[in-house]
């Protein structure tokens, strides 16, 4: 059992990919062709690039349910700067409000001790609201044509959105694995007393986390609304748990201190395959709902498996 | 209770296996405990003693062997069967409810209930609980929640939870670790007291003087074998720990003691006062002297010595670095000033579970190990320092990427050290560095502090095991109740000085 999840933990996700793409060839023909798989891939983004940073969140011990809120601030404020401020300075003032958002969610669980989950989970509501206040309930359309070059121009044939998600990854990559930041995040996650006893900043630490991964849902909010080319303050709902699904499917230890983002893309990657195979056989949306919680309960089963079988080769000292 | 057969025979272990994936914890082990026998059960670390309580606890199955239980044969395939059969185990994380009162964690899951059975009948359940503590001579409130008592009481309403199950064997893992020598002394009478109501008990320790002390034989396991078996009262502590390292050790703790400190201060405490923990305590450490801390509970000295380290706070009182006062608001400021700290607590605040063992080494200087301006870590850099401090202490491992749980205790603690090491300190605080490591680890923990103060490094060293206070350090302060009660030097530290200090006793200083 070690073996197999060890295995599992290495390259699971590829087996369930390349299983999923056989199913795929056989069951369509259209879905051998680079314009079909590069449309997945794009689809897969989306999660995977806010996967990024609840990585982070979870990988620092914490949690955050307040992206898809997030996605919907990003989108009201660009929709509402865009004709007024132009399109650079919306985007960059949508995403420095959103990374605002994450401050405050950090500020709160550093400071007043309070629990990440409800803490996300109040801004959550909060943003929603906030978002539907500003916009007065309306959905507001952008009639800027050119701002829809993000969401759906291409770059030597590859559609944006993956470029940004290339670009986030190896930022992200870096940041975890090369920085003395992303081992701090590691210890914090790992053991928080420990990592104050080691003099680490962790009140700096954990509030930077939180404003990372607003910073990767704002990333996502201004793809989606370039797509729409419409405000919405409702966007992305339900979009948190896809986000969390992806990051724990991707072998992140929901106990913290291990974090994968390799693991997030493919995680993202095989997800956007479902859906595909789903549309495929043509049936609803509520389905695609359904197969995405099915999904994140194998993973957490298989994080569940992982942490047990861990706790006993721990006693006799199995290398793992 | 059963009738007690011929050959007095409580628990019979016969041919123990247990096999985990790569490893075998237990080779064919045999293994039996009389009627109201204490039977020592001692080895290094690894050598399979958590793994046999394990079994016989219910958490493991044995891979082959078997047991007989009060002359019948027994299988137990979960936790509830080996209650069952009147085996209680007491494990060093203790398994009580905190936010439950002392009563209601002896009976939890079988609370007796009011007519009808709808309710918890609290007066029957604090009165049948109070019975069992007083059968046990001990003075708690079963009314007191779990969560406010010290460790020594929790262990204490661990006994009782197992006595109120009518527990026939109570297996004891490192009872003594984490208590106080006046708690150790409670405890043995308790054990006592037990032994005269027919209860058997595997106490697990590696304290030997201890199974000395109490136990009718002893039993050594190394590297999953049994070693052997020996009537207490015809063995000798030099011959345990030869059959538990498996080499002749002559009196594995004297060294040779360090030469005279220089009387330089390098840290200097004055009026150091924390509410409710201590008061008024001034103190001086020179540069390269080991100076021993002693106190029971409640002494206050682990309050004191992490707030001076800056990760508690401090009502008053000024700290002075090379003649300079400093203020350390938090650990990082004692850091930088080159002040390091070993936690007590190594699972709760000292290992990083999920981070690589040089991960783990690194993690205070991480940031020195960079390039680009401290943006990334350089490898290179990082395993150098690595090697270097793993040479120095003799941390031993597989690989550096292996995760940090999988190295023994007395290997982490070297981590721990190491860790604080390598951030260049002067002074070094040690609470009970050798807590639950084994004897080969300690000594060597001992030679490296000795090194240590050698190269000029000044050490703080707390610990509740007075042998090591005795052989080790320069001077000694002894703390009750938060206050400084005496002071020893090399000439008039002894053990018995220092017991009768840390208890209050007025003692005529040389």
């Amino acid at each position: 059992m070690v073996k197999f999840l060890k295995l599992y933990e290495k390259i699971g996700i590829f087996i369930l990919i390349v299983f999923a793409g056989i199913f795929l060839a056989i069951a369509s023909p259209n879905f051998l062709k680079v314009d079909t798989i590069l449309n997945i891939i794009t689809q897969g983004t989306y999660g995977v690039i806010v996967g990024f940073g609840m990585v982070l969140a979870i990988t620092s011990g914490g949690f955050d349910l307040s992206v898809d809120a997030v996605v919907g601030l990003t989108s009201v404020f660009l929709s509402l700067l865009i004709p007024n401020i132009g399109i650079p300075s919306a985007i960059i003032l949508s995403i420095l409000i959103s990374c605002f958002v994450g401050f405050l969610n950090g500020l709160i669980i550093t400071k007043f001790g309070v629990n990440p989950l409800i803490t996300t989970l109040s801004m959550a509501t909060i943003i929603r609201g906030a978002s539907l206040l500003i916009a007065k309930g309306r959905q507001i359309p952008i009639s800027v044509e050119k701002f829809t070059v993000i969401g759906t121009g291409k770059l030597i044939g590859v559609p944006n959105p993956i470029w940004i998600m290339l670009v986030l990854f190896i930022m992200f990559f870096l940041l975890l694995n090369q920085t003395p930041y992303g081992r701090h995040i590691c210890a914090i996650g790992s053991n928080e007393s420990a990592a104050r006893i080691s003099g680490l900043n962790v009140t700096f630490v954990k509030i930077m986390v939180y404003v990372l991964v607003s910073f990767t849902a704002s990333i996502n909010g201004v793809i989606r609304t370039s797509q729409a080319m419409i405000g919405i303050p409702s966007m992305a709902p339900g979009f948190t748990l896809l986000v969390i699904t992806i990051t724990i499917l991707g072998g992140t230890s929901l106990s913290g201190g291990k974090g994968n983002l390799i693991g997030a893309v493919f995680a993202g990657i095989f997800i956007s395959m479902i859906y595909y195979g789903l549309n495929l056989i043509g049936v609803q949306y509520f389905y695609q709902l359904l197969s995405v919680g099915l999904v994140l309960l194998f993973a957490l089963f298989v994080d569940g498996l992982r942490k047990r079988y861990l706790e006993t080769a721990k006693i006799k000292g199995i290398k793992v | 209770m059963a009738e007690i057969p011929e050959d007095n025979v409580l628990l019979k272990m016969t041919g123990i296996t247990k096999i985990f994936p790569g490893v075998t914890a237990l080779k064919n082990v045999d293994f039996e405990v009389k009627y109201g026998e204490v039977h020592a059960l001692v080895g290094e670390n690894g050598a399979g003693k958590s793994t046999l309580i394990k079994i016989l606890g219910g958490l493991y199955r044995p891979d082959g062997g078997e047991m007989l239980f009060e002359g019948k044969k027994v299988f137990f395939s979960d936790t509830h069967q080996a209650q069952l059969y009147k085996i209680a185990v007491i494990y060093q994380e203790f398994n009580l409810i905190p936010d439950l009162s002392v009563a209601e964690n002896i009976f939890v899951g079988r609370e007796p209930k009011t007519p009808g059975r709808l309710f918890i009948n609290w007066r029957k359940l604090n009165a049948e609980a109070k019975k069992i503590l007083d059968m046990l001579d001990i003075n708690l409130d079963p009314r007191k929640f779990v969560s406010d008592l010290s460790v020594a009481e929790r262990q204490m309403v661990e006994i009782a939870k197992a006595l109120s199950l009518d527990a026939r064997l109570i297996i004891m893992d490192e009872p003594t670790a984490t208590l106080t020598e006046k708690e150790v002394v409670k405890l043995f009478e308790i054990i006592n007291e037990l032994k005269k109501q027919q209860v058997s008990i595997i106490y697990i320790s590696h304290r030997l003087e201890e199974a000395f002390k109490l136990s009718e034989r002893i039993t050594v396991l190394r590297d999953g074998e049994k070693i052997g078996t020996k009537n207490t009262s015809q063995a000798n502590q030099d011959e345990i720990v030869s059959m538990m390292v498996g080499k002749v050790v002559k009196d594995y703790f004297a060294g040779e003691k360090i030469s005279e400190s220089k009387k330089e201060a390098l840290l200097e405490v004055k009026n150091y006062t924390i509410a409710d923990q201590v008061y008024d305590i001034n103190f001086k450490l020179y540069r390269g002297e080991i100076l021993g801390f002693a106190g029971v509970l409640g002494s206050g000295i682990h309050h004191m010595l992490r707030s001076i380290y800056g990760a508690a706070p401090r009502t008053k009182g000024e700290i002075f670095f090379n003649d300079k006062k400093v203020l350390i608001k938090n650990t990082n400021d004692a850091i930088k000033l080159g002040i390091g700290f070993v936690t007590e607590d190594r699972k709760g605040e000292g290992i990083l579970y999920d981070m690589s063992v040089m991960q783990n080494l690194t993690i205070i200087v991480i940031k020195a190990l960079t390039f680009l301006k401290g943006m990334f870590v350089k490898p290179a850099n990082e395993k150098k320092v690595f090697a270097q401090a793993s040479k120095d202490l003799d941390i031993k491992f597989a690989d550096l990427n292996q995760r940090i749980i999988f190295l023994s205790g007395g290997n982490q603690q070297k981590v721990i050290i190491g860790r604080t090491l390598i951030s260049n300190c002067k002074v070094l605080i040690l609470l009970e560095p050798t807590r639950g490591i084994d004897v080969g680890a300690k000594a060597e923990i001992h030679r490296i502090m000795r090194e240590l103060a050698n190269k000029g490094i000044s050490i703080i060293l707390s610990s509740s095991e007075l042998p090591e206070l005795v052989n080790l350090t320069d001077r000694c302060l002894v703390l009750y109740k938060g206050k400084m009660v005496a002071e020893f030097n090399r000439q008039n530290m002894d053990e018995e000085a220092l017991v009768a200090a840390q208890i209050g006793q007025k003692i005529n200083q040389a």
